[in-house]
């Protein structure tokens, strides 16, 4: 077999090991492709996070749910676990290396939507500051400028904890007006989060996948201008 | 024939008797910051004894002219009783809802107490409802709510441990609803015994944005069927966020209402349920009682009635800090609009 042929069976595998949820799959195939000498950050966006795509797709189409979109987690992680330390820094210099401070708002303690964003920003190559959740207001602006980081992705699952998330978009932006803002969580509407002064928005998990990838997308535009 | 009370105005729409006018009231928390301001105290505080929890309900109705009570206001009771420590945030001066900073690990270290009623918070809220029945029990509804045993489930276990033990390790979940099922149905009698006009069943942690509609009729549903057939009517089915998929499974669980909120499609949900169901919502409880202006508070309510609801109520909790004028508009607007007769309940 080619090296190209054997690079396009181990992106199918993977992508195929994080649809099915197929962790030991995408641990061997992803060890396969460090044994072979093969591109880790190749397999990562083609192979993992190209999985990702399909399963956020899926969610999109109801035919996988949040049960699904976490089992997906699971063996994207198994695999990113084995590539992510030999990444080189040159696969990464042509893209964004940006950094993003994430978490869950005070008052907030259901943190799956914003794991699963924070793995989608780890798999394209960002520092993600990971606060946690029930994060007191104030840190995510601490954090932000500390880290001088471009993104600030908050979430929120109930309605009684979404209003912290304005008082957090003001803090922010009152500071540095050119930080991106994302904002997570079932209560959100498109006009709630254009009254929060938001750049983005999900409303769910899955959703929240798609517009991770927009952002990581628009960023790069910007960076490449 | 004299104009109905408040009272008499809910348990007449229950029973899909002819009312006067639609009722103003809720399934879900709708206590607010000028009733708790008024009544001099902090919003932490309307979570930790009976006499603030059941004032800052009578005050909030009397404000704002609602037809019921509704308590209590956070869902960490049930948990707080078989052992998990909350966050009640007594020192914050923004309002936060108290949560379970820890919860268990697997399903397996879940155990129930037989006691439950008497540990925690739980007899700060029987005590509340108690209070309420004597107080305004006469005049007025009181209502209250209990989570659904998934969602429960997930207040007890990590969320993310238990949607994925639905599928790698379902009979363990199974038999961890099957015994929060039990308690439900024991919580929710004992509430309406002690003064409850009817209960709400909050299964919000099973709409289709997270389970999927055939989870939710073979794991969800039958638990469902199996409280409504043993409490005794009225009793609302609530689930908020993505309904469409699953609204006539919801309405095969046997309750007289169901409850929805804005990201529910109401006109073709009433197409699929019926004219025989009560069908609840669903205005949204942070934008127009906080944000909206008149004209979008009526312009809602009127598209709420329009839509085929039989009471227009909030799909979620209010958020408390209202503006005032926005409630008592939104109140007014309910009783003026709602004078005729809708789908499944006649006028007098």
């Amino acid at each position: 077999m080619g090296k190209e042929e054997l690079r396009e069976e181990l992106l199918k595998t993977l992508s195929d090991g994080v649809v099915n949820f197929e962790e030991d799959k995408v641990k061997e195939a992803a060890q396969k492709v460090l044994d072979e000498g093969l591109n880790a950050y190749d397999a990562v966006m083609n192979g993992l996070a190209a999985g990702m795509e399909i399963v956020g797709d899926l969610y999109d189409k109801h035919e996988y749910f949040v049960p699904e979109l976490l089992m997906s987690a699971d063996a994207l992680y198994a695999g990113l676990d084995i590539l992510k330390p030999h990444i080189r820094m040159e696969d990464l210099d042509q893209k964004v290396r940006g950094q993003v401070v994430i978490g869950t708002v005070q008052g907030d303690v259901h943190d799956i939507g914003k794991n699963l964003i924070k793995m989608m920003f780890e798999v394209a190559g960002f520092t993600v500051h990971d606060l946690g959740r029930d994060v007191p207001l104030e840190k995510f602006a601490e954090e932000q400028m500390r880290t001088d980081s471009e993104i600030v992705a908050l979430s929120a699952m109930m309605t009684t904890t979404m209003m912290g998330m304005k008082k957090v978009v003001q803090m922010i932006k009152e500071k540095n007006p050119d930080v991106k803002i994302m904002l997570g969580g079932a209560p959100l509407t498109s006009d709630v989060a254009q009254l929060f002064g938001a750049d983005g928005y999900a409303e769910s998990a899955g959703n929240a996948v798609q517009e991770a990838i927009k952002m990581i997308v628009q960023l790069r535009k910007i960076q490449e201008q | 024939m004299a104009e109905l009370t408040s009272r008499e105005r809910v348990l007449k729409l229950f029973a899909r008797e002819p009312v006067d006018t639609m009722p103003c009231f809720s399934g879900q928390g709708m206590v607010t910051v000028p009733a708790i301001e008024a009544l001099g105290i902090r919003f932490p505080q309307i979570h930790l004894s009976a006499e603030n929890m059941a004032g800052s309900a009578v005050k909030s109705m009397e404000m704002f002219d609602f037809d019921s009570v509704v308590v209590p206001y956070d869902m960490c009771t049930i948990p707080e009783a078989f052992g998990l420590k909350v966050s009640i945030y007594e020192d914050s001066e923004e309002i936060l809802f108290p949560t379970i900073p820890k919860k268990w690990a697997t399903p397996d270290e879940v155990e129930i107490p037989d006691d439950y009623l008497e540990r925690g918070r739980m007899p700060v809220v029987s005590e509340a409802i108690k209070i309420l029945k004597e107080k305004i029990g006469e005049t007025h509804a009181i209502g209250t709510w209990i989570l659904g045993p998934f969602t429960l489930a997930g207040q007890l276990v990590e969320l993310d441990i238990l949607m994925k033990m639905t599928i790698k390790e379902k009979a363990k979940v199974e038999t961890l609803l099957d015994k929060l099922t039990d308690l439900i149905i024991d919580l929710g009698r004992h509430y309406r015994e002690i003064g409850a006009d009817y209960v709400s069943l909050r299964e919000m942690g099973t709409g289709a944005d997270l389970l999927s509609p055939r989870m939710f009729k073979m794991l969800i549903q039958p638990r469902l069927r199996r409280i409504f057939e043993s409490w005794d009517p009225p009793k609302i089915l609530h689930i908020c966020g993505s309904t469409d998929l699953i609204i006539e499974l919801m309405n095969d669980c046997g309750a007289e209402a169901i409850s929805v909120d804005h990201k529910n499609t109401l006109p073709e949900t009433r197409s699929k349920i019926g004219n025989d169901v009560l069908l609840l919502g669903d205005y949204d409880g942070f934008t127009l009682p906080g944000q909206a202006t008149f004209e979008e508070i009526e312009e809602a309510i009127k598209q709420c009635i329009e839509s085929g609801v039989d009471a227009v109520w909030p799909g979620c909790d209010i958020w408390p800090e209202i503006k005032a004028e926005n409630l008592q508009a939104l109140n007014q607007h309910i009783k003026d609009f709602g004078r005729s007769p809708t789908p499944a309940v006649g006028r007098v």
